[in-house]
């Protein structure tokens, strides 16, 4: 082949590929108008069918018409989305054929010239940058003072000063601090006065009850009321008997699952009503279980409009207050995203017999006394959690704790029982996690114990020091630890299995063969059980880590497994209760059905059960 | 030869097996039985870590070629099919990320946040390049960049561009380098990768606007030779600063210069220095005063420019999203009732309070109250430094490459007759 051949086979397929890339070219910017005028799935007619479902959402006529209409829009749009990525892959072949036949082209035609002379003056060409350096320059440095004229600094504009709790203008998580709604409970003295419970008031014995017990009252909206000192005086620490003859907290007395009341009674039927004394509705729905305090039984509820928490009567199931937890300084004005199975109200309420404690998915944490005034509500900041906050709170020497693990970061807090103010509040080098703190005693000091991705630790429930702390954990940590006899065990799906000596920080043994995924795990008397989200109960030694038993139930096991009276109490998602030997081999001893769905933990006081269904709360006893 | 098939056996295992354990997911996804695939929600899609540490030791070993065949082999073949190999690889393979010019984002970012953290891989892109060209010069930019590349190979009829055209333009990656420094800074954006005229073509998936960009830097590069690489790489302001103190850059003679000017045309992106014409310098009053009064404006260039971020810092904060919906939601509060706005009602329903998102606006519009007033100052400083710069004349006698500008591309070599 000849240098011409080359030359005129270049330009040939140069002209070619040339003339075809603009085809291509053409052809999407055809497409990219056609696309823009119309876009199939912003079509207006589809539009109009669904408006004209939402009048008429039975005409199923209409609903195969809406789904026809939507299959050929998406089609249309995918068919769209073919041609000009495929288009795109010709018009790519194109240009690198264009470029290769010019290049060849030219390389051919190009010989090594004469070199021309150089025309442009170098002195010339310095003055003229000069120029053009002093013009550009300016030209940037005014066009940036000019925008800068004609920018408004709408920042400056806000106004600090607007009503907190209006929508989009709520107050910053550095300022609740001095927003805290404070309410002198002895001050409510214009409602009816009357004796409280004498069980009640025995509750707390051998300790002197310090706020006056105001009649029990039903509180659908406490009025805001102003601002006013909070009762200060110094309110006696609770004693551990105290506790164990309450069910104060999820999982009951220091959130370890363990029970001390006795004749619990073993059978019942939701459905007929056998051994079911009472069955309360309640108002708002709440993954959170029930706590107990004296003759009163306390859960939460939440949806969008609102949060309340709800009190009881442990004997007759009558609602005896809601406390609203609206008009909070700090408050969102909508909810945060969560996810169905979460909730706005998953987290346990707690109470010391002096006030009850909430905490929502908002952030909001607000005290009631026990007849329903509202003490004290703050809010902490909306927790950034992508399923809602579900960590429980608990109470221990007139300090209420809470887990504040979020996506921005794990802390945990001491809150003053009575005012609400922060105690103390410990940086937590650990991530998101939804597990509740357990109080354990340890050397004869108490320390609040919580688990999360990566580390197990310990802090000092009177300063908040980390006492002690051990990587161990991983993943999206929900079950809390279980404590007994000086060794922590935690456990996370999709992690593993531990069991952690406080004293020397060391692993004693570890298991990953069954984890949990959501239940807390119960160590006691030697024993140490876990309930799978897959439906398996496993018994293990709790020193060895030797397994016993385990049982298959087939079903979901949320909720976390109890130790009362001798037995071992484990609740399914389908609110079937089983109860168990508490012993080395596996024994079933019952298994009542509930008659509605509860992944909740019960709650137990002397010879009764107390279980919140779904819709209900229901007292179970002999 | 067995302990040799095992060797490979077990790296096989670890360099393919691990990345897909690892990255298995929690809950697998479903499975359709009209066998649709799911697509990944990320492009390019996150990468292995052993696959990230090929690409540095591919970045590697490509800048040591690039290197060698300017500079010892002096092969302009060599370099065009290398940036052919890097175009594939880095380009379309590696969906033009990560690559150097970007990697100067993530390096400020750690730099003003310290819970960023850099990967090593970014680190490396960033740095690597930038050593090479300390010694060597540009060669990074001969071979190993594949937005250099893809221009490359679209030279048809490049066009010489006068110089003050060309010093004029010049300041643009300038402006260009202190802008992506101070949004990556603040964390408001990576400019350099969103307005990245090439990487839509790589991926074959862009925004229209971004495909047009492309496009016609391409078209105009058939005569403008690497319009980007010269007049908007920000990466090409550190290149060029580093390239001036290269001991081994490329030379366009392989010995003594015998002046037969055959080479002066032969540089598309006018990077050859003309030996110096004393006469004409003693002539023009270029001189020493006029050195002297360009650098007592250096200070004013200075201050002018951080009195100019000063006055602009309120107007580029604005490019935050998180300045801009505070602002948004401050004047023009109804827009919360808007359903159609995904910020507003993804903020609605984070339940993120307004003071809180007001708060760090102004935090962040205090970070652009520094940052502007920095990069204000650098240009201004570069504003001086350039003017300063037209009256320095070195000493030349020969025909040689401009060490900051040369991109190392060897054109040159081949037309200079002299044997070595």
């Amino acid at each position: 082949m000849t240098n011409n051949d080359k030359l005129k086979l270049a330009q040939n397929v140069a002209v070619i590929s040339g003339i075809f890339c603009s085809v291509v070219a053409l052809l999407l910017l055809l497409n990219f108008w056609q696309f823009s005028k119309n876009d199939p799935i912003e079509s207006k007619g589809l539009e109009t069918l669904v408006e004209r479902l939402q009048e008429d959402p039975n005409n199923d006529g209409l609903k195969t018409e809406i789904r026809h209409y939507d299959l050929l829009a998406r089609k249309a749009y995918f068919s769209s989305q073919w041609q000009v990525k495929t288009g795109a892959y010709l018009l790519l072949f194109g240009v690198i054929v264009l470029a290769f036949a010019l290049r060849v082209y030219y390389s051919q035609k190009t010989r090594i010239e004469e070199p021309e002379k150089v025309l442009e003056n170098e002195i010339a060409g310095r003055i003229l940058a000069q120029k053009g350096i002093v013009i550009v320059g300016g030209i940037v440095f005014a066009l940036a003072i000019a925008a800068s004229f004609t920018t408004v600094n709408y920042l400056e504009r806000y106004n600090w000063e607007t009503t907190s709790g209006e929508a989009l203008n709520e107050p910053s998580d550095e300022t609740v601090e001095d927003k805290i709604e404070v309410i002198d409970v002895g001050e409510v003295t214009e409602q009816p006065v009357e004796t409280a419970p004498e069980a009640e008031q025995e509750a707390l014995t051998p300790e002197k009850p310090v706020v006056q017990e105001v009649a029990t009252r039903e509180v659908e909206k406490p009025a805001p009321e102003p601002e006013k000192a909070a009762t200060k005086t110094p309110v006696p620490s609770m004693t551990i008997d105290i506790v164990r003859k309450n069910h104060n907290s999820f999982r009951g007395p220091l959130g370890q699952g363990v029970i001390y009341h006795e004749n619990i009674p073993t059978n019942w039927n939701g459905t007929d009503g056998t051994h079911i004394l009472w069955k309360s509705p309640v108002p708002k729905q709440g993954y959170n279980s029930p706590v107990i305090w004296g003759e009163k039984v306390f859960v939460a509820g939440a949806d969008e409009q609102s949060r309340e928490v709800y009190c009881f009567n442990r004997n007759d199931g009558k609602l005896l207050w809601t406390g609203n937890a609206g008009n909070i300084p700090g408050s969102p004005s909508t909810s945060p995203r969560v996810t169905d199975d979460t909730g706005l109200s998953a987290p346990t309420v707690t109470t010391d017999g002096q006030r009850v404690y909430a905490i929502f998915a908002t952030g909001d944490v607000v005290a009631f006394d026990m007849n329903g005034n509202r003490v004290w509500a703050k809010n902490l900041g909306v927790p950034d959690n992508h399923y809602g906050h579900s960590s429980s709170l608990i109470t221990w020497d007139n300090k209420l704790f809470v887990q504040y693990d979020t996506n921005k970061g794990g802390k945990i807090l001491a809150l003053n029982t009575s005012t609400g103010e922060t105690v103390w509040e410990t940086v937590r080098d650990a991530k998101i996690s939804w597990a509740s703190p357990v109080i354990a005693q340890v050397d004869g000091k108490y320390q609040v114990i919580l688990t999360a991705d990566p580390i197990v630790a310990g802090y000092d429930a009177q300063s908040g020091k980390e006492l002690w702390s051990v990587e161990c954990m991983m993943g999206e940590v929900g079950p809390s630890v279980a404590f007994h006899s000086g060794i922590v065990y935690a456990a996370n799906e999709y992690a593993r299995l531990v069991a952690i000596d406080v004293n020397t920080q060391n692993i004693i043994w570890e298991n990953d063969m069954y984890l949990p995924e959501a239940a807390s795990p119960l160590a006691h008397d030697g024993l140490l059980f876990i309930a799978t989200s897959y439906g398996v109960l496993v018994c293990y030694d709790a020193k060895t880590g030797d397994q016993y038993w385990e049982h298959d139930v087939g079903t979901t096991l949320y909720s976390s497994p109890v130790f009362a009276d001798g037995k071992l109490f484990m609740m399914d998602n389908d609110g079937v209760m089983r109860i168990y030997e508490y012993a080395k081999e596996m024994k079933l001893i019952a298994e009542n059905e509930l008659g509605e769905t509860a992944g909740t933990t019960p709650a137990f006081a002397d010879g009764r059960i107390y279980i919140r269904g779904e819709n209900n709360l229901y007292c179970i006893g002999k | 030869m067995k302990k040799l098939k095992y060797i490979f056996f077990i790296f096989y295992l670890l360099t393919f097996t691990l990345p897909v354990l690892a990255q298995q997911q929690r809950f697998p996804k479903p499975e359709f039985e009209s066998g649709y695939v799911q697509p990944s929600t990320q492009t390019p899609e996150p990468r292995a870590l052993s696959l990230e540490y090929f690409d540095v030791l591919v970045l590697l070993v490509v800048l040591s070629l690039a290197t060698w065949l300017a500079i010892k082999k002096r092969s302009r073949q060599g370099i065009l099919w290398l940036s052919v190999f890097t175009l594939i690889y880095f380009g379309f393979y590696r969906n033009g990320c990560i690559c150097s010019i970007g990697a100067i984002q993530n390096v400020a970012l750690s730099f003003a946040d310290p819970t960023y953290a850099i990967s090593l891989t970014a680190l490396l892109f960033f740095i690597l390049p930038l050593a090479f060209t300390l010694f060597f010069g540009r060669t990074f930019c001969a071979g190993a960049c594949p937005l250099g590349a893809i221009q490359d190979v679209v030279i048809i009829k490049p066009i010489s561009l006068p110089k003050w055209l060309n010093k004029t333009l010049g300041l643009i990656p300038y402006i260009y380098l202190s802008l992506a420094v101070l949004f990556a800074a603040t964390g408001t954006d990576f400019i350099i990768c969103r307005y990245d005229p090439f990487v839509g073509i790589f991926r074959m998936d862009a925004k229209f606007h971004m495909v047009v960009l492309g496009i016609s830097f391409l078209l105009m590069g058939m005569f403008v030779a690497r319009p980007y690489c010269r007049f908007f790489c920000p990466y090409s302001v550190l290149l060029n600063w580093m390239s001036r103190f290269s001991k081994w850059h490329l030379s366009i003679t392989p010995a003594a210069c015998i002046q037969c000017k055959l080479c002066t045309n032969s540089c598309p992106f006018d990077a050859i220095d003309y030996p110096t014409n004393e006469k004409e310098v003693l002539k023009s009053g270029l001189g020493p005063k006029r050195f002297l009064v360009y650098a007592l404006l250096i200070p004013l260039w200075i201050a002018a420019g951080v009195l100019v971020g000063k006055q602009s810092h309120t107007w580029l904060s604005k490019a935050n999203p998180d300045v801009y919906l505070a602002e948004l939601l401050i004047s023009n509060p109804e827009i919360k009732n808007d359903p159609d706005n995904i910020d507003v009602q993804t903020f609605l329903a984070s339940g993120k309070t307004m003071e809180t998102l007001v708060q760090e606006a102004e935090i962040l519009r205090g970070k652009f109250y520094i940052g502007s007033m920095i990069a204000g100052g650098f240009l201004g400083l570069v504003i001086g430094m350039t003017l300063l710069n037209t009256v320095v004349f070195r000493k030349r006698q020969d025909y040689v490459p401009h060490k900051g500008n040369c991109f190392s591309c060897g054109r040159c070599m081949d037309y200079c007759p002299v044997e070595k």
